[in-house]
Protein backbone atom coordinates (compact mmCIF):
# COMPACT_ATOMS: atom_id res chain seq x y z
CA UNK A 1 0.00 0.00 0.00
CA UNK A 2 1.50 3.11 -1.06
CA UNK A 3 2.20 6.03 1.60
CA UNK A 4 -0.95 9.09 2.13
CA UNK A 5 0.13 12.30 1.66
CA UNK A 6 -0.75 15.74 2.65
CA UNK A 7 -1.41 18.13 -0.43
CA UNK A 8 -2.07 21.78 -0.75
CA UNK A 9 -2.69 24.13 -3.94
CA UNK A 10 0.42 24.78 -5.12
CA UNK A 11 0.02 28.29 -5.35
CA UNK A 12 -0.20 28.66 -1.83
CA UNK A 13 3.20 29.39 -0.84
CA UNK A 14 3.23 26.82 2.09
CA UNK A 15 6.09 24.00 1.44
CA UNK A 16 6.06 22.13 4.58
CA UNK A 17 3.63 21.22 7.37
CA UNK A 18 3.96 19.96 10.72
CA UNK A 19 1.61 16.95 11.83
CA UNK A 20 0.12 19.39 14.70
CA UNK A 21 -0.32 22.12 12.20
CA UNK A 22 -2.80 19.49 9.99
CA UNK A 23 -4.26 18.19 12.79
CA UNK A 24 -4.99 22.13 13.89
CA UNK A 25 -6.60 22.81 9.67
CA UNK A 26 -8.35 19.05 9.85
CA UNK A 27 -10.51 19.37 13.01
CA UNK A 28 -10.91 23.10 12.31
CA UNK A 29 -9.00 24.15 15.18
CA UNK A 30 -7.00 27.19 13.61
CA UNK A 31 -8.00 26.97 9.43
CA UNK A 32 -4.67 29.55 8.49
CA UNK A 33 -1.35 28.83 7.08
CA UNK A 34 1.54 30.09 8.65
CA UNK A 35 1.03 32.99 5.68
CA UNK A 36 -2.24 34.21 6.69
CA UNK A 37 -4.26 32.43 3.98
CA UNK A 38 -7.12 30.50 5.04
CA UNK A 39 -6.77 27.01 4.51
CA UNK A 40 -10.22 25.34 2.41
CA UNK A 41 -9.28 21.13 3.90
CA UNK A 42 -11.06 18.84 2.05
CA UNK A 43 -12.20 15.60 3.58
CA UNK A 44 -13.17 11.96 2.22
CA UNK A 45 -16.54 10.05 2.43
CA UNK A 46 -16.53 7.13 4.77
CA UNK A 47 -16.45 4.94 2.17
CA UNK A 48 -13.31 5.90 0.81
CA UNK A 49 -10.33 3.53 2.79
CA UNK A 50 -7.88 6.28 2.63
CA UNK A 51 -10.11 8.40 5.10
CA UNK A 52 -9.75 5.63 7.68
CA UNK A 53 -6.12 4.99 6.92
CA UNK A 54 -5.90 9.09 7.04
CA UNK A 55 -6.89 9.72 10.77
CA UNK A 56 -5.28 6.35 11.78
CA UNK A 57 -1.96 7.95 10.39
CA UNK A 58 -2.70 11.38 11.78
CA UNK A 59 -4.39 10.74 15.34
CA UNK A 60 -4.54 7.20 15.44
CA UNK A 61 -8.43 7.55 15.76
CA UNK A 62 -11.30 5.89 14.86
CA UNK A 63 -13.55 7.55 12.17
CA UNK A 64 -16.41 6.82 14.59
CA UNK A 65 -14.23 9.24 16.95
CA UNK A 66 -13.81 11.48 14.16
CA UNK A 67 -17.71 11.43 13.31
CA UNK A 68 -18.69 11.72 17.03
CA UNK A 69 -16.19 14.93 17.41
CA UNK A 70 -17.41 16.33 14.04
CA UNK A 71 -21.03 15.94 15.79
CA UNK A 72 -20.61 17.72 19.11
CA UNK A 73 -19.29 20.26 16.82
CA UNK A 74 -22.15 21.22 14.23
CA UNK A 75 -24.81 20.42 16.96
CA UNK A 76 -23.22 23.12 19.54
CA UNK A 77 -23.11 25.49 16.28
CA UNK A 78 -19.28 26.18 15.90
CA UNK A 79 -18.67 24.85 12.86
CA UNK A 80 -19.31 22.54 9.84
CA UNK A 81 -16.82 19.72 9.10
CA UNK A 82 -14.48 20.14 5.60
CA UNK A 83 -16.83 18.73 2.83
CA UNK A 84 -16.36 15.70 1.63
CA UNK A 85 -15.84 14.35 -1.76
CA UNK A 86 -15.91 10.82 -3.31
CA UNK A 87 -12.46 10.22 -4.47
CA UNK A 88 -8.71 11.01 -4.99
CA UNK A 89 -9.70 12.62 -7.81
CA UNK A 90 -12.05 15.01 -6.89
CA UNK A 91 -9.89 15.64 -3.96
CA UNK A 92 -7.32 16.84 -6.51
CA UNK A 93 -9.49 19.16 -8.27
CA UNK A 94 -10.40 20.70 -5.50
CA UNK A 95 -7.06 21.66 -3.61
CA UNK A 96 -5.80 22.64 -6.97
CA UNK A 97 -9.23 25.08 -7.83
CA UNK A 98 -9.36 26.34 -4.15
CA UNK A 99 -6.45 28.96 -3.22
CA UNK A 100 -5.99 27.45 -0.01
CA UNK A 101 -6.71 24.04 -0.31
CA UNK A 102 -5.58 21.16 1.53
CA UNK A 103 -6.22 17.80 1.02
CA UNK A 104 -5.06 13.90 1.29
CA UNK A 105 -3.83 11.53 -1.23
CA UNK A 106 -1.89 8.45 -2.27
CA UNK A 107 2.11 9.87 -3.25
CA UNK A 108 1.30 8.30 -6.28
CA UNK A 109 -1.54 10.72 -7.08
CA UNK A 110 -0.09 13.36 -6.54
CA UNK A 111 0.65 15.39 -9.49
CA UNK A 112 1.97 19.19 -10.41
CA UNK A 113 -1.55 20.90 -9.27
CA UNK A 114 -0.61 20.48 -6.03
CA UNK A 115 2.70 20.38 -3.64
CA UNK A 116 3.27 17.50 -0.84
CA UNK A 117 3.97 19.31 2.17
CA UNK A 118 3.53 15.96 4.53
CA UNK A 119 4.32 12.06 4.05
CA UNK A 120 3.33 9.50 6.98
CA UNK A 121 6.20 7.71 7.70
CA UNK A 122 4.65 3.91 6.35
CA UNK B 1 -20.57 17.16 7.38
CA UNK B 2 -21.67 15.77 4.38
CA UNK B 3 -21.75 12.09 5.66
CA UNK B 4 -24.39 13.52 8.02
CA UNK B 5 -26.27 12.33 5.61
CA UNK B 6 -29.14 15.11 4.08
CA UNK B 7 -27.36 17.67 2.09
CA UNK B 8 -29.03 19.71 -0.04
CA UNK B 9 -26.60 21.91 -2.29
CA UNK B 10 -28.48 24.27 -4.30
CA UNK B 11 -25.58 25.43 -6.60
CA UNK B 12 -24.37 21.71 -7.84
CA UNK B 13 -20.99 21.17 -5.84
CA UNK B 14 -20.51 20.74 -1.99
CA UNK B 15 -18.67 23.90 -1.58
CA UNK B 16 -21.13 26.19 -3.13
CA UNK B 17 -23.04 28.91 -1.26
CA UNK B 18 -26.00 29.52 -0.65
CA UNK B 19 -26.12 25.69 0.56
CA UNK B 20 -28.95 24.54 2.61
CA UNK B 21 -28.33 20.89 4.97
CA UNK B 22 -30.74 18.93 7.51
CA UNK B 23 -29.01 16.95 10.18
CA UNK B 24 -29.88 15.36 13.28
CA UNK B 25 -29.18 13.48 16.30
CA UNK B 26 -31.14 11.04 18.95
CA UNK B 27 -30.60 9.07 21.73
CA UNK B 28 -33.59 6.31 22.41
CA UNK B 29 -32.54 5.44 26.35
CA UNK B 30 -34.04 3.30 29.20
CA UNK B 31 -32.47 3.81 32.86
CA UNK B 32 -33.73 2.04 35.85
CA UNK B 33 -32.47 2.51 39.85
CA UNK B 34 -32.23 0.66 42.74
CA UNK B 35 -34.46 2.59 45.02
CA UNK B 36 -37.76 3.68 45.09
CA UNK B 37 -37.03 6.22 47.59
CA UNK B 38 -36.55 8.67 45.00
CA UNK B 39 -36.79 9.71 41.33
CA UNK B 40 -33.38 9.69 39.55
CA UNK B 41 -32.87 12.52 36.56
CA UNK B 42 -30.54 13.37 33.66
CA UNK B 43 -30.65 16.77 34.95
CA UNK B 44 -33.17 18.99 36.97
CA UNK B 45 -34.85 20.36 34.23
CA UNK B 46 -36.71 17.46 34.48
CA UNK B 47 -39.83 17.10 36.91
CA UNK B 48 -39.31 13.52 37.76
CA UNK B 49 -37.37 10.47 36.59
CA UNK B 50 -36.25 6.71 36.66
CA UNK B 51 -37.49 4.77 39.80
CA UNK B 52 -37.11 0.89 39.81
CA UNK B 53 -38.84 0.20 36.55
CA UNK B 54 -37.13 0.85 33.23
CA UNK B 55 -37.62 4.18 32.42
CA UNK B 56 -37.53 5.77 28.31
CA UNK B 57 -37.73 9.17 29.74
CA UNK B 58 -34.50 10.43 31.22
CA UNK B 59 -32.12 9.82 28.52
CA UNK B 60 -34.79 9.95 25.09
CA UNK B 61 -34.13 12.72 22.96
CA UNK B 62 -34.30 14.05 19.56
CA UNK B 63 -32.40 17.11 17.82
CA UNK B 64 -33.05 18.69 13.98
CA UNK B 65 -30.62 21.25 13.01
CA UNK B 66 -30.78 23.21 9.67
CA UNK B 67 -27.61 25.17 8.72
CA UNK B 68 -28.41 28.11 5.81
CA UNK B 69 -24.62 28.91 4.62
CA UNK B 70 -25.42 32.34 2.79
CA UNK B 71 -21.80 32.90 2.20
CA UNK B 72 -18.75 31.53 3.09
CA UNK B 73 -18.33 33.73 6.44
CA UNK B 74 -22.02 34.12 6.98
CA UNK B 75 -24.60 31.40 8.41
CA UNK B 76 -27.68 31.30 9.87
CA UNK B 77 -28.40 27.59 12.43
CA UNK B 78 -31.93 26.65 13.69
CA UNK B 79 -32.38 23.69 15.96
CA UNK B 80 -35.13 22.15 17.63
CA UNK B 81 -35.05 19.50 20.31
CA UNK B 82 -37.87 17.20 21.92
CA UNK B 83 -37.25 15.67 25.43
CA UNK B 84 -38.94 14.66 28.60
CA UNK B 85 -38.94 18.77 30.23
CA UNK B 86 -40.26 20.51 32.69
CA UNK B 87 -43.90 20.19 32.51
CA UNK B 88 -43.53 16.89 31.64
CA UNK B 89 -44.19 16.40 28.22
CA UNK B 90 -41.82 16.22 25.19
CA UNK B 91 -42.91 19.70 23.62
CA UNK B 92 -40.54 20.59 20.84
CA UNK B 93 -38.43 23.55 22.06
CA UNK B 94 -35.76 26.06 19.75
CA UNK B 95 -32.36 25.10 21.19
CA UNK B 96 -30.45 27.18 18.64
CA UNK B 97 -31.48 29.90 16.17
CA UNK B 98 -28.73 32.58 15.50
CA UNK B 99 -26.55 34.30 12.77
CA UNK B 100 -22.81 33.32 12.75
CA UNK B 101 -20.74 36.02 10.75
CA UNK B 102 -16.72 34.43 10.75
CA UNK B 103 -14.78 37.33 9.10
CA UNK B 104 -11.95 35.68 9.00
CA UNK B 105 -10.63 32.29 10.47
CA UNK B 106 -9.38 33.97 14.00
CA UNK B 107 -12.88 35.53 14.80
CA UNK B 108 -16.96 34.22 15.25
CA UNK B 109 -19.40 36.31 16.43
CA UNK B 110 -22.97 34.70 16.83
CA UNK B 111 -25.83 36.38 17.72
CA UNK B 112 -29.80 34.82 18.65
CA UNK B 113 -30.31 32.24 20.44
CA UNK B 114 -27.44 30.06 21.84
CA UNK B 115 -26.30 27.04 23.93
CA UNK B 116 -24.64 28.31 27.05
CA UNK B 117 -21.30 26.88 27.73
CA UNK B 118 -20.99 27.18 31.53
CA UNK B 119 -18.98 24.23 32.08
CA UNK B 120 -16.96 22.56 29.16
CA UNK B 121 -18.92 20.36 26.35
CA UNK B 122 -22.33 21.70 28.35
CA UNK B 123 -23.59 23.01 24.56
CA UNK B 124 -23.29 19.65 23.14
CA UNK B 125 -24.94 17.42 26.27
CA UNK B 126 -27.90 16.50 24.37
CA UNK B 127 -25.94 14.79 21.65
CA UNK B 128 -25.19 11.61 23.45
CA UNK B 129 -23.60 10.49 19.85
CA UNK B 130 -20.76 13.23 20.24
CA UNK B 131 -19.33 11.79 23.89
CA UNK B 132 -18.28 8.32 25.54
CA UNK B 133 -20.89 8.36 28.60
CA UNK B 134 -24.30 7.38 28.79
CA UNK B 135 -24.63 10.94 29.62
CA UNK B 136 -22.83 13.63 31.00
CA UNK B 137 -21.35 12.58 34.22
CA UNK B 138 -23.91 13.86 36.82
CA UNK B 139 -22.42 15.25 39.77
CA UNK B 140 -21.02 17.38 37.50
CA UNK B 141 -23.74 18.34 35.20
CA UNK B 142 -27.21 17.87 36.37
CA UNK B 143 -28.22 21.06 38.50
CA UNK B 144 -26.89 23.26 35.28
CA UNK B 145 -30.86 23.32 34.03
CA UNK B 146 -29.31 26.93 32.04
CA UNK B 147 -30.02 25.22 28.39
CA UNK B 148 -29.11 28.26 26.22
CA UNK B 149 -29.57 32.47 26.15
CA UNK B 150 -31.08 34.93 23.74
CA UNK B 151 -28.32 36.99 23.25
CA UNK B 152 -24.67 36.89 21.44
CA UNK B 153 -21.11 35.75 21.51
CA UNK B 154 -17.94 36.17 20.35
CA UNK B 155 -15.00 33.70 20.10
CA UNK B 156 -11.26 34.40 19.39
CA UNK B 157 -8.23 32.28 17.95
CA UNK B 158 -4.63 33.29 18.79
CA UNK B 159 -2.12 30.73 17.16
CA UNK B 160 0.85 30.31 19.71
CA UNK B 161 3.22 28.12 17.51
CA UNK B 162 1.80 25.13 16.37
CA UNK B 163 -0.90 25.28 19.20
CA UNK B 164 -3.80 27.19 19.59
CA UNK B 165 -5.48 29.77 22.44
CA UNK B 166 -8.81 30.07 22.19
CA UNK B 167 -11.38 32.67 24.12
CA UNK B 168 -14.88 33.56 24.24
CA UNK B 169 -17.22 35.43 26.01
CA UNK B 170 -21.16 35.37 25.63
CA UNK B 171 -24.21 37.57 27.41
CA UNK B 172 -27.70 36.89 26.55
CA UNK B 173 -31.10 36.29 28.92
CA UNK B 174 -32.66 33.33 29.52
CA UNK B 175 -35.68 31.56 28.55
CA UNK B 176 -36.53 28.79 31.04
CA UNK B 177 -38.48 27.26 34.23
CA UNK B 178 -37.06 24.80 36.15
CA UNK B 179 -39.34 22.37 37.66
CA UNK B 180 -40.18 22.02 41.90
CA UNK B 181 -42.31 19.80 42.83
CA UNK B 182 -45.39 20.34 41.62
CA UNK B 183 -44.37 23.74 40.30
CA UNK B 184 -42.58 25.64 38.36
CA UNK B 185 -39.53 28.27 39.03
CA UNK B 186 -39.50 30.52 36.01
CA UNK B 187 -35.72 32.07 35.20
CA UNK B 188 -36.99 33.27 31.93
CA UNK B 189 -35.23 37.18 31.61
CA UNK B 190 -32.23 35.84 34.12
CA UNK B 191 -28.82 37.52 32.86
CA UNK B 192 -26.39 35.11 32.12
CA UNK B 193 -22.92 36.57 31.28
CA UNK B 194 -18.99 34.37 31.26
CA UNK B 195 -16.74 33.17 28.77
CA UNK B 196 -13.82 30.74 28.74
CA UNK B 197 -10.13 30.39 28.21
CA UNK B 198 -9.00 27.14 26.07
CA UNK B 199 -5.11 26.17 25.37
CA UNK B 200 -4.89 23.31 22.74
CA UNK B 201 -1.31 21.68 22.42
CA UNK B 202 -1.66 18.97 20.47
CA UNK B 203 -3.59 16.04 22.01
CA UNK B 204 -4.11 18.17 25.28
CA UNK B 205 -7.02 20.79 25.89
CA UNK B 206 -6.84 23.17 28.87
CA UNK B 207 -9.74 25.07 30.21
CA UNK B 208 -10.20 27.44 32.42
CA UNK B 209 -13.72 28.78 32.77
CA UNK B 210 -16.34 31.47 34.62
CA UNK B 211 -20.04 32.38 34.19
CA UNK B 212 -22.49 33.72 36.07
CA UNK B 213 -26.60 34.25 36.38
CA UNK B 214 -28.43 37.19 37.67
CA UNK B 215 -31.70 35.35 38.72
CA UNK B 216 -35.27 37.44 37.80
CA UNK B 217 -37.44 35.60 40.26
CA UNK B 218 -37.69 34.26 43.50
CA UNK B 219 -38.74 30.45 43.75
CA UNK B 220 -42.50 29.93 43.82
CA UNK B 221 -42.29 29.21 47.71
CA UNK B 222 -44.91 31.93 48.71
CA UNK B 223 -48.02 29.67 49.20
CA UNK B 224 -45.54 27.32 51.44
CA UNK B 225 -44.23 29.96 53.52
CA UNK B 226 -47.90 31.48 53.80
CA UNK B 227 -49.19 28.31 54.79
CA UNK B 228 -47.09 27.09 57.21
CA UNK B 229 -46.26 30.83 58.57
CA UNK B 230 -47.76 33.75 60.77
CA UNK B 231 -47.63 36.35 58.17
CA UNK B 232 -44.95 38.12 59.59
CA UNK B 233 -42.49 35.41 59.88
CA UNK B 234 -43.65 34.55 55.99
CA UNK B 235 -42.37 37.53 54.83
CA UNK B 236 -39.03 37.86 56.54
CA UNK B 237 -38.70 34.27 55.49
CA UNK B 238 -39.07 35.38 52.02
CA UNK B 239 -36.66 38.46 52.05
CA UNK B 240 -34.23 35.89 53.69
CA UNK B 241 -34.77 33.26 51.20
CA UNK B 242 -34.99 35.70 48.08
CA UNK B 243 -33.73 34.37 45.17
CA UNK B 244 -34.08 37.65 42.92
CA UNK B 245 -31.59 40.06 42.41
CA UNK B 246 -28.96 37.48 43.68
CA UNK B 247 -26.32 36.46 41.34
CA UNK B 248 -24.66 33.04 40.90
CA UNK B 249 -20.77 32.63 39.80
CA UNK B 250 -19.30 29.35 38.03
CA UNK B 251 -16.04 28.54 38.02
CA UNK B 252 -14.73 25.65 36.62
CA UNK B 253 -11.31 24.19 35.40
CA UNK B 254 -10.51 20.84 32.85
CA UNK B 255 -8.05 19.15 31.24
CA UNK B 256 -8.88 16.88 28.27
CA UNK B 257 -6.60 14.22 26.60
CA UNK B 258 -7.36 12.44 23.27
CA UNK B 259 -5.46 10.55 21.18
CA UNK B 260 -5.11 7.39 19.49
CA UNK B 261 -7.57 4.66 21.59
CA UNK B 262 -7.23 7.05 24.82
CA UNK B 263 -10.06 9.81 26.13
CA UNK B 264 -8.82 11.34 29.43
CA UNK B 265 -11.49 14.25 30.97
CA UNK B 266 -10.99 15.82 34.10
CA UNK B 267 -12.88 18.60 35.41
CA UNK B 268 -13.62 20.36 38.75
CA UNK B 269 -15.59 23.27 39.72
CA UNK B 270 -16.72 25.65 42.06
CA UNK B 271 -20.37 27.39 42.36
CA UNK B 272 -20.99 30.26 44.48
CA UNK B 273 -24.60 30.93 45.31
CA UNK B 274 -26.02 34.55 45.79
CA UNK B 275 -29.04 33.66 47.66
CA UNK B 276 -29.88 31.27 50.93
CA UNK B 277 -32.25 29.33 48.78
CA UNK B 278 -29.28 27.21 47.53
CA UNK B 279 -26.22 25.89 48.65
CA UNK B 280 -22.42 26.46 47.02
CA UNK B 281 -21.18 23.24 46.19
CA UNK B 282 -17.82 22.02 44.85
CA UNK B 283 -17.76 19.03 42.44
CA UNK B 284 -15.54 17.53 39.60
CA UNK B 285 -15.11 13.88 37.85
CA UNK B 286 -12.78 12.34 35.96
CA UNK B 287 -13.25 9.92 32.98
CA UNK B 288 -10.99 7.46 30.78
CA UNK B 289 -11.89 5.35 27.98
CA UNK B 290 -9.79 3.24 26.08
CA UNK B 291 -10.84 2.11 22.47
CA UNK B 292 -10.30 -1.48 21.10
CA UNK B 293 -11.66 -2.31 18.24
CA UNK B 294 -15.18 -0.84 17.89
CA UNK B 295 -15.73 -0.98 21.72
CA UNK B 296 -14.34 1.44 24.43
CA UNK B 297 -14.78 0.72 27.74
CA UNK B 298 -14.77 3.58 30.31
CA UNK B 299 -14.39 4.22 33.92
CA UNK B 300 -15.27 7.40 35.69
CA UNK B 301 -15.48 9.09 39.30
CA UNK B 302 -17.64 12.00 40.28
CA UNK B 303 -18.19 13.97 43.66
CA UNK B 304 -20.27 16.59 44.48
CA UNK B 305 -20.64 18.21 47.87
CA UNK B 306 -22.39 21.79 49.06
CA UNK B 307 -22.26 23.75 52.29
CA UNK B 308 -24.42 24.03 54.71
CA UNK B 309 -24.75 27.48 55.83
CA UNK B 310 -27.69 30.35 56.58
CA UNK B 311 -28.72 29.01 60.28
CA UNK B 312 -31.97 29.66 61.05
CA UNK B 313 -33.99 28.62 64.14
CA UNK B 314 -37.24 28.39 61.55
CA UNK B 315 -38.30 24.95 60.56
CA UNK B 316 -39.60 25.93 57.35
CA UNK B 317 -37.20 27.81 56.39
CA UNK B 318 -34.77 25.03 57.78
CA UNK B 319 -36.10 22.68 55.14
CA UNK B 320 -36.69 25.03 52.51
CA UNK B 321 -32.74 25.41 52.50
CA UNK B 322 -31.86 21.67 53.36
CA UNK B 323 -33.61 20.82 49.72
CA UNK B 324 -30.40 21.97 48.21
CA UNK B 325 -28.03 20.16 49.74
CA UNK B 326 -26.03 17.50 48.27
CA UNK B 327 -23.15 15.51 49.35
CA UNK B 328 -22.46 12.27 47.05
CA UNK B 329 -20.22 10.56 45.09
CA UNK B 330 -20.66 8.37 42.02
CA UNK B 331 -18.43 5.79 40.25
CA UNK B 332 -19.40 5.37 36.18
CA UNK B 333 -18.56 1.88 34.71
CA UNK B 334 -19.79 1.18 30.74
CA UNK B 335 -18.91 0.60 27.35
CA UNK B 336 -19.77 2.42 23.73
CA UNK B 337 -20.21 -0.18 21.23
CA UNK B 338 -19.83 1.81 17.65
CA UNK B 339 -21.83 -0.60 16.14
CA UNK B 340 -22.44 0.93 12.62
CA UNK B 341 -21.24 4.10 11.21
CA UNK B 342 -23.30 6.93 13.16
CA UNK B 343 -24.68 4.56 15.31
CA UNK B 344 -23.35 3.79 19.10
CA UNK B 345 -24.74 1.51 21.63
CA UNK B 346 -24.12 2.13 25.53
CA UNK B 347 -24.77 0.24 28.66
CA UNK B 348 -23.42 1.73 31.92
CA UNK B 349 -23.88 1.24 35.50
CA UNK B 350 -23.70 4.36 38.20
CA UNK B 351 -23.02 3.59 41.75
CA UNK B 352 -23.87 6.65 43.78
CA UNK B 353 -23.05 6.81 47.10
CA UNK B 354 -24.32 9.70 48.89
CA UNK B 355 -25.91 11.06 52.53
CA UNK B 356 -29.48 10.37 53.36
CA UNK B 357 -30.02 14.28 53.61
CA UNK B 358 -28.43 14.41 49.83
CA UNK B 359 -31.60 15.09 47.93
CA UNK B 360 -30.80 18.26 45.44
CA UNK B 361 -30.62 15.65 42.55
CA UNK B 362 -33.55 14.10 42.81
CA UNK B 363 -37.12 14.17 42.51
CA UNK B 364 -39.61 12.92 44.90
CA UNK B 365 -37.68 11.51 47.24
CA UNK B 366 -39.33 10.45 50.69
CA UNK B 367 -38.00 10.23 54.04
CA UNK B 368 -36.89 6.72 53.91
CA UNK B 369 -34.18 7.90 51.38
CA UNK B 370 -30.85 6.34 52.23
CA UNK B 371 -28.44 8.35 49.63
CA UNK B 372 -27.18 5.46 47.95
CA UNK B 373 -28.54 3.57 44.65
CA UNK B 374 -27.31 2.17 41.23
CA UNK B 375 -28.56 3.39 38.11
CA UNK B 376 -28.55 1.04 35.00
CA UNK B 377 -28.62 2.70 31.70
CA UNK B 378 -28.28 1.56 28.05
CA UNK B 379 -28.84 4.47 24.99
CA UNK B 380 -28.75 4.07 21.60
CA UNK B 381 -27.24 7.17 20.48
CA UNK B 382 -27.68 8.30 16.40
CA UNK B 383 -26.85 11.09 14.08
CA UNK B 384 -28.35 11.65 10.88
Amino acid sequence: MADLVVVVNARTGVAVMTRNEIVNIFFGRYRQFFNGIEAQPVDLVDANPDRARFYSALVGKDLSDVNAYWSRQVFSGRMQAPPRVNTVDEVLRWVSTHPGGIGFVDLSKADARVRVVYEFNP
Amino acid sequence: MAALVFAWPLGGRADEVPAFSLQGFGTLGLARTTSQEARFVRDLTQPTGAGRQWDGRIDSVLGLQANWQFSSSLEFVAQAVSRFRYDQTYTPELSWAFFRYDPNPQLSLRAGRLGTEFFMMADSRMVGYSYLPVRPPGDFFWYLPFLGIDGADVAMIFPVGEDVLRGKLYYGVSDANIPLADRQWKIDGSKMAGGYVDYQSGPWLFRVSYANILFSNDMPIDDILGRTLPPGMAAQARSFLAAANTRSHYYSIGVIYDRGPWQVQLMLNDINQGSQIFQSSKGGYALVGYRVSAYTPYFGYSRIFSDSRGNTLNPVVARIMADSHVDQYTTILGVRWDVARNIALKAQWDGIHGQPDSIFPYRLETDAFKGKLDVFSVTMDFVF
